[in-house]
């Protein structure tokens, strides 16, 4: 009986833990199927965007080899980055912001530094809405009361305290001279959940995704008070930014792509390549007009530096949030 | 509601490519259903990029139909070798598999599917007439509603432990023991998840199911049950039930329907729950209370029924609001987006064509179902003629590929090995298995409703008076906990009676 289990168990572990790890020349590379690693379930977030870079890169032909997708969920993107640090150049894992703030909140020893970067691919905006009821003009007037008095309102943020949506939340208090460790903050596990909340009245003010709040939105059953974008988004123009408002803030929900580490130049140079003709597709742009996600397209370099400035960003908002380890 | 909207979209379900696809999202459904682990949001997740190049109605058709279809197959393994799949497939096991046991596993079969049609159909109509309303009542289910929500379905699973109820009580606290493992919402703390990055989003109570059902059973025949085949192989029962059976069943399943319809609307509470609350009432009202557990048929039909349009129930809010109800609805509304549709407010307005096609095709789709599932029987009881030796080791195969495919971990073979052993020493112990099941299917939902609602509400009592809802479901709990009291002070009253009058 045991030795069953112990035989099923081992067939399959071979079957899982097939991987190579062989170094390659300029010329062959790559010289077997290209892998991209979803850190999390089908289904969600950052497998949908491994899938849709798998398609557009399909699409656009320039890699001559096989395009699969992995799924490799867990511990909030580190089971997948892990694995992708034990393979070589064929593999690349998407990643977001929680590559950045995983390891300031200390939920993570991986930063951004452990791994090569190779592109920034897409970002969203994020939105402060209220029911329609509440009666917020704007977000100063918003923060005025939460000014006054940060017990007055509690505010749905998801998936969890840290994320790019509690964190843009606290960045507009933070300028706002509002203290967001007074803030009551009700943690939702998604987008969907915080909708059901704040339009049945259990949450008043949510900070979330545009694409999250669009539809009700366009309903008229919130109103967003602001968006984290520098200038007014095309298919929202009536929606005001925070920069109009008077608060210096522009806060990016980003996705990107990155290999394993000490990648050789060869790599870096040809996955440079194939992902600045990826974005270029019409199935790319399908993909940013159906999420309603805008074109965040950077090289390998600009990654690298972008990462840099992230660092310092996020190590400031969670300090301020109060959320530092 | 127009009329050429409906005819259209009859038009458009029947088109041949929509009928293709429906079947085979029918038969796919199926297959993951009977299968243990592989539940219909995998199903849906493995044919997400499949879709991709398909007209986004025939997805959506594809998608519903598994996920539909899936609660069909879910009873067979229910009843054929005590080991559900899934969450929502329990309670068949509670009266489907002593109907195998007693020579009835053809009949239980084909009434399970008759009951899993009526559900589903009942379902559709309530969707047709009821979407946007009842949509917009589940809005109401705030922190403190869904709180007293489980609190009353964890009350009813308990009391049908009657004279075990404190073995209830102890595997319902080891199951909401279970459930705070992973990284708790409110406060981002990581609990008890050792350094181990896997546990960090909890343990996947799908694999706790089938470690106790589908392994514990494996092992109970092959240690301690000194007679592994308390089932008679030979004597397989009707196809067809009869019309006693029918006539029995007719009732509990059109009672069950609506109940399982109504908790598929609610997000977050679905299959699990609504079988089993269904169960739990049926056991309570019915004038045969003592063939419950021994092979009663509405205890079949019942759950079956009710899990079957609560299915259906649960696309209401993902349609109508993006809200997934569900892990298979949160998996369809990501595809949905991908290829082009965006649930929410507007479908119905923009896009009457594909709701009214998803909902033809949703009948057509249940017929089809019921006779694939009936066809099937012939097949399926063959089952149970399969010696131990074969049928074991693939009973064993399948539960880990299925554990595989929840989590992708390896990690989770350990756990569905520490479940059966569990499982093993719950049945030797004669302890319950639902309570621990279902604490853990909502415990974690429980708990972070219960720290909002601390958050929302400045007095803990107030939680309790938040609404006319939260009331009637504290009542209900406080009447299922009291209800098997009572019942023996009653019974002990006219006991008395009874002596008074012999004296």
């Amino acid at each position: 009986m045991w030795k069953k289990i112990a035989m099923m168990s081992s067939a399959l572990l071979v079957v899982v833990a097939c991987s190579n790890s062989s170094g390659s020349s300029p010329e062959s590379f790559p010289e077997q199927a290209i892998e991209i690693i979803a850190p999390a379930t089908p289904g969600g977030g950052w497998d949908m965007t491994a899938r849709s870079i798998q398609r557009a890169m399909n699409a656009d032909g320039s890699v001559d080899q096989d395009i699969t997708v992995v799924n490799k969920p867990g511990g909030g993107g580190e089971v997948g980055w892990q694995y992708l640090n034990q393979q070589d150049g064929h593999f690349a894992a998407v990643n977001s912001s929680l590559l950045v703030t995983g390891n300031l909140l200390d939920q993570s020893d991986l930063t951004h530094e452990d791994f090569t970067p190779l592109a920034m691919l897409s970002t969203e905006w994020l939105a402060v809405a209220t029911h329609r009821d509440a009666g917020f003009s704007d977000g100063t007037e918003l923060m005025d009361q939460l000014r006054e008095d940060p017990q007055s309102l509690t505010i749905g943020v998801s998936p969890s305290l840290g994320s790019g949506n509690h964190l843009a939340f606290v960045q507009a208090a933070v300028e706002s001279g509002v203290d967001p460790t007074e803030l009551q903050f009700l943690v939702y596990s998604s987008g969907g959940d915080i909708m059901n909340a704040l339009l049945g009245g259990h949450i008043d003010v949510t900070s979330n995704s545009m694409s999250d709040l669009s539809e009700q939105y366009e309903v008229g059953e919130i109103d967003i008070l602001a968006v984290t974008s520098p200038e007014r988004l095309e298919s929202f123009p009536d929606i005001p930014t925070w920069e109009e408002q008077g608060i210096d803030m522009v806060f990016p929900h980003w996705r990107g792509i990155m290999g394993p580490a000490d990648m050789p130049e060869h790599e870096v140079e040809a996955w440079d390549e194939w992902l600045s003709n990826m974005v270029e597709t019409d199935e790319w742009q399908t993909v940013l007009d159906n999420y309603d996600l805008e074109d965040f397209y950077m090289s390998s370099g600009e990654t690298g530096q972008f990462f840099e400035e992230q660092q310092d960003f996020f190590a400031e908002i969670i300090e301020q949030a109060g959320l530092s380890p | 509601m127009d009329l050429s909207f409906v005819l259209d979209g009859l038009w458009t379900a029947l088109q041949p490519i929509n009928l293709l696809w429906l079947i085979i999202g029918a038969i796919l459904g199926t297959i993951v259903g009977i299968l243990p682990g592989l539940g219909p949001a995998t199903g849906v997740a493995v044919l997400i990029p499949l879709t991709f190049g398909m007209e986004p109605v025939s997805a959506l058709i594809l998608m519903a139909a598994i996920y539909y279809g899936a609660l069909f197959g879910g009873s067979r393994s229910s009843i054929l070798i005590n080991t559900p799949g899934d969450g929502s497939s329990i309670a068949a096991t509670f009266d489907g598999y002593p109907m195998t046991k007693n020579g009835q596993a053809g009949q239980a079969m084909s009434i399970a599917a008759m009951a899993s049609l009526i559900g589903g159909v009942m379902a559709i109509f309530g969707f047709i007439f009821l979407a946007i309303p009842l949509a917009n009542f589940a809005l109401n289910f705030g922190p403190a509603e869904y709180l007293f929500l489980f609190f009353f379905a964890l009350s009813a699973v308990v009391a049908l432990s009657i004279g075990n109820m404190v073995k209830g009580f102890i595997t319902m606290f080891l199951g909401l023991g279970i459930s705070t493992i992973g990284i708790d919402l409110q406060s981002g703390v990581h609990r008890h998840t050792f350094d181990i990055p896997h546990f960090t989003e909890g343990i996947s109570f799908v694999v706790i199911i089938i470690g106790i059902y589908a392994i514990g059973e494996v092992l109970y025949n092959m240690f301690a049950n000194k007679q592994p085949k308390d089932v008679d192989g030979s004597k397989i029962g009707q196809k067809w039930f009869t019309k006693e059976q029918w006539r029995r069943s007719i009732a509990p399943i059109l009672r069950s329907g609506p109940i399982g319809f109504f908790l598929g609307v609610l997000p977050g509470s679905g299959g699990t729950i609504s079988s089993l609350l269904a169960y739990s009432t049926e056991k309570q009202i019915s004038k045969n209370k003592k063939q419950f557990g021994k092979g009663a048929v509405e205890g079949l039909v019942a759950p079956e029924s009710a899990n079957s349009s609560a299915a259906v129930g649960s696309l209401i809010p993902m349609l109508t609001m993006a809200i997934p109800g569900s892990a298979t609805t949160a998996v369809m509304l990501g595809a949905l987006v991908m290829i082009g549709i965006t649930p929410g407010p507007l479908l119905f307005e923009n896009s009457p064509d594909l709701v009214w096609t998803l909902i033809n095709s949703m009948f057509i789709g249940n017929i089809i179902l019921v006779i694939i599932n009936i066809a099937m029987v012939g097949v399926l009881v063959k089952i149970l003629k399969t010696p131990p030796k074969v049928l074991y080791p693939i009973v064993l195969i399948l539960s880990f590929i299925g554990a595989y495919t929840l989590g992708y971990s390896t990690i989770d073979f350990y756990i569905l090995i520490i479940a059966g052993v569990i499982g093993l020493f719950m049945r030797l112990l004669d302890y319950p298995i639902v309570p621990l099941i279902l604490a853990l299917i909502v415990g974690g939902e429980m708990e972070q409703n219960l720290r909002r609602a601390l958050v929302i509400y400045d007095q803990p009592v107030d939680m309790l008076f938040a609404s006319p809802i939260t009331i009637v479901l504290a009542l209900l709990t406080l009447l299922s906990f009291s209800y098997p009291l009572i019942i023996k002070l009653v019974k002990r009253a006219s006991k008395n009676k009874d002596h008074t009058v012999d004296l």
